[in-house]
């Protein structure tokens, strides 16, 4: 839809000079070696070998002996392809509650009309006040009441539907015009028809800017996890790279090594979505 | 910031209990503590802090004598990830799944010693200070109430570390290094006249335990006040005033940015830092090249005293299994064991004249721990556990005025002290 409108048309207002060119250029270069060399320090240092200093006055990038013998070793002491599978578990349950459950809630926050909806956003505004750490210890009673203390699921669920979540899908929903819905109500359509069929059409970027904040968010997570899984079994990667750092024993390349194994994952669901986040976080206006 | 919240959401919780929230046995807590006598047998859980899988093998070889030893017992073992040890506790705490025997050290063991979670073992185990030392013992004793709240486990100092290559390079003797803070000043200014100011010998920040470590008592005996306002803590003081006014110190270890003295040792830009017995053991991991460098030499005022320590929760339904357990765990054979795998120490005094300790093997990690074992004898724990981070974080911003200059250092005394008995009555 959009498409056609911007193909091939020579852009007047966005023409620039050479130096200004090259400074915008110097400029993103700058910012992306700040960005990007703290995960490159990390690259390399999960690839030197033993007899490499990790700590030096001018850090050294390039391994003098490279070796992938580190990631054998974090394969070896810990059991990372079950501790993924699992973080995997708690992502996938995460990832489909928010793309549900917020879209569900945030469109019946933006279109519907019932009573109480102001005094139900207000309180999804308010949880938003509360510090984690205040709520997290009667969360976890919350969850060993419900049974699931030591569970994948106990460590999904309180994620399961984030509040910012919710707000973000409202606004995506609130900017279609209201005429729309009004046409479609007209055509005969029922609430379920509108949502699929005007609703979701029209924020399927900000839908994928929900998917991977709930996936980062729920990948990354380190406290709740620890809290509510005791049996190491059980363990996402998260927590389960942290018996890299032992109380005498912390093998820096060890950790940089776990560190790229938990970051991969992220790297490639932002790959697979990048080309609709780009657009959710542009989402406004309303094409028609 | 984390545990001062978790800290908060616990005795919330705790208050909701109560209410009939938690568990059923939750309400118990005033309850006469646990039946102490009766035979070892059943089921009983111990829980460590990061010591797999470094030490795995260790542990179940430990538990597994101890199954042996008494039959039909059955001990299971959780061993918890390093990070975020203090949260998890206190969330077990709150929600009445703290483990039998628990390793927590002193002040993690505070808050819920102050909740009555703990058991007191003096009273269980009244010989206790015939077996164990002192300073363990003490670790675990808390102002304001009766007992002692935990078996100590293994011990560790703090040793000076040298870099000799920086020493001998910048005319100094790594033979000969500092044992008082003026000769530190006087040696710190030789290295940055000769380096030209590119290496430091000092790197370190005063905290309240510098003040400790010099002598001065930041506490008086009865806990309930701060006392480190003293003339002598002054005069330290204006000493690394003068100091830091000299250049003698990197410019941003008064600021956040300061990355610490251990990291700028290992990259070579400061020539001393402080570390446990087992420091170049661990250095020999990280900068391979550096660890055959390093000199080790004793502290140079009263050396800190760190314990690990087991506690028993007060709520344990097998208090003898429990108790014989933790004594089993820090029995002088198995401490000894255990030291012999990476330098820790016993806190038994039948380990005192156990030559491992007091023999290097040559190297100078076996030299360190040689001295650490020397330096234990008169080691303290420096800093209170009542000292929350909050009141660090004021004495460091009041420290920090002080030696930039800003304002004497009396003052900053007087305003620390002032602030964190103000900490102290919430």
């Amino acid at each position: 839809m959009a498409a056609h409108a911007k193909a091939g048309r020579p852009s007047g207002f966005n023409r620039i000079g050479a130096g200004e060119k090259a400074l915008r250029y110097a400029l993103l270069l700058l910012v992306l070696a700040l960005t990007v060399s703290p995960f490159l320090w990390q690259l390399s240092t999960s690839l030197k070998s033993l007899d490499e200093d990790i700590y030096s006055r001018t850090p050294s990038f390039l391994p003098e002996h490279p070796t992938l013998a580190n990631y054998a070793e974090v394969a070896r002491t810990i059991p990372v392809w079950s501790y993924a599978v699992n973080s995997l578990v708690v992502a996938v349950i995460v990832v489909a509650g928010n793309a549900v459950g917020a879209t569900v809630a945030g469109y019946a926050l933006a279109k519907l009309r019932f009573r109480g909806a102001k005094l139900l956003l207000g309180l999804f505004l308010a949880t938003l006040v509360l510090p984690g750490e205040v709520t997290i210890v009667s969360q976890y009673v919350t969850v060993r009441g419900l049974g699931l203390a030591d569970t994948l699921l106990g460590v999904a669920l309180p994620g399961a539907i984030g509040m910012l979540n919710v707000l973000l899908m409202r606004t995506a929903f609130q900017a279609i015009p209201p005429e729309m819905d009004e046409a479609a109500v007209i055509d005969g359509a029922t609430v379920w028809q509108r949502l699929l069929h005007i609703g979701l059409p029209n924020v399927r970027g900000m839908l994928s800017v929900i998917t991977i904040f709930a996936f980062i968010g729920a990948w990354d997570d380190f406290l709740w996890p620890l809290i509510v899984l005791t049996d190491p079994a059980n363990y996402t990667l998260t927590v389960g790279l942290q018996y890299l750092n032992g109380t005498f024993i912390a093998n820096p390349r060890l950790i940089a090594a776990g560190t790229m194994i938990s970051f991969v994952p992220i790297v490639i669901v932002f790959a697979a979505l990048q080309r609709f986040f780009f657009r959710g976080v542009e989402e406004g206006a309303i094409k028609g | 910031m984390r545990r001062y919240w978790a800290g908060l959401a616990l005795a919330a919780t705790t208050a909701v209990a109560g209410c009939g929230l938690g568990e059923a046995d939750q309400g118990s807590a005033a309850a006469p503590s646990a039946n102490l006598a009766g035979e070892v047998k059943g089921r009983v859980s111990l829980q460590t802090w990061a010591l797999k899988p470094k030490f795995t093998d260790y542990m179940q070889g430990v538990i597994s004598a101890f199954e042996k030893k008494y039959p039909g017992v059955k001990v299971e073992w959780l061993d918890q990830p390093g990070d975020g040890y203090s949260d998890k506790v206190l969330s077990q705490a709150a929600s009445g799944t703290l483990p039998d025997v628990t390793n927590l050290p002193p002040d993690f063991a505070l808050p819920l010693v102050k909740q009555g979670m703990l058991l007191d073992v003096s009273q269980a185990d009244p010989k206790l200070s015939d077996e164990y030392v002192a300073g363990g013992l003490d670790a675990y004793t808390y102002a304001g109430f009766q007992g002692v709240y935990g078996y100590p486990w293994y011990l560790n100092t703090d040793v000076n570390y040298w870099n000799s290559e920086l020493m001998t390079k910048y005319g100094l003797d790594p033979k000969k290094p500092p044992a008082t803070f003026d000769e530190l000043v006087a040696q710190a200014r030789t290295l940055k006249g000769k380096s030209g100011g590119k290496v430091y010998l000092m790197s370190r920040r005063p905290e309240l335990g510098d003040l400790a470590e010099a002598g001065i008592p930041l506490m008086s005996d009865d806990g309930a006040k701060f006392t480190f306002n003293t003339p002598e803590a002054a005069a330290l003081l204006d000493k690394y005033r003068d100091a830091f006014k000299e250049g003698l110190l990197p410019r941003d270890v008064l600021t956040d940015t300061y990355s610490g003295n251990a990291q700028l040792f290992n990259e070579g830009t400061a020539a001393w830092t402080t570390g446990g017995g087992n420091y170049i053991t661990s250095l020999a991991t990280d900068n391979p090249t550096l660890a055959p460098k390093v000199v080790p030499s004793k502290d140079m005022g009263v050396p800190p005293l760190y314990v690990q320590g087991l506690s028993v929760s007060k709520r344990t339904k097998n208090a003898p299994a429990a108790i014989a357990l933790a004594r089993w765990v820090t029995s002088a054979e198995n401490q000894a064991a255990f030291a012999h795998l990476v330098s820790i120490f016993p806190s038994t005094k039948a380990s005192a004249n156990d030559p491992y300790f007091s023999k290097s093997d040559g190297t100078n990690a076996g030299d360190a721990k040689v001295i650490a074992f020397a330096s234990l004898a008169e080691a303290k724990m420096l800093q209170p556990v009542v000292v929350t981070d909050a009141m660090s974080k004021f004495v460091r911003q009041q420290f920090a005025l002080a030696i930039s200059g800003d304002i004497s250092s009396k003052q900053a005394l007087d305003a620390a002290v002032a602030k964190c008995d103000e900490l102290l009555k919430n």
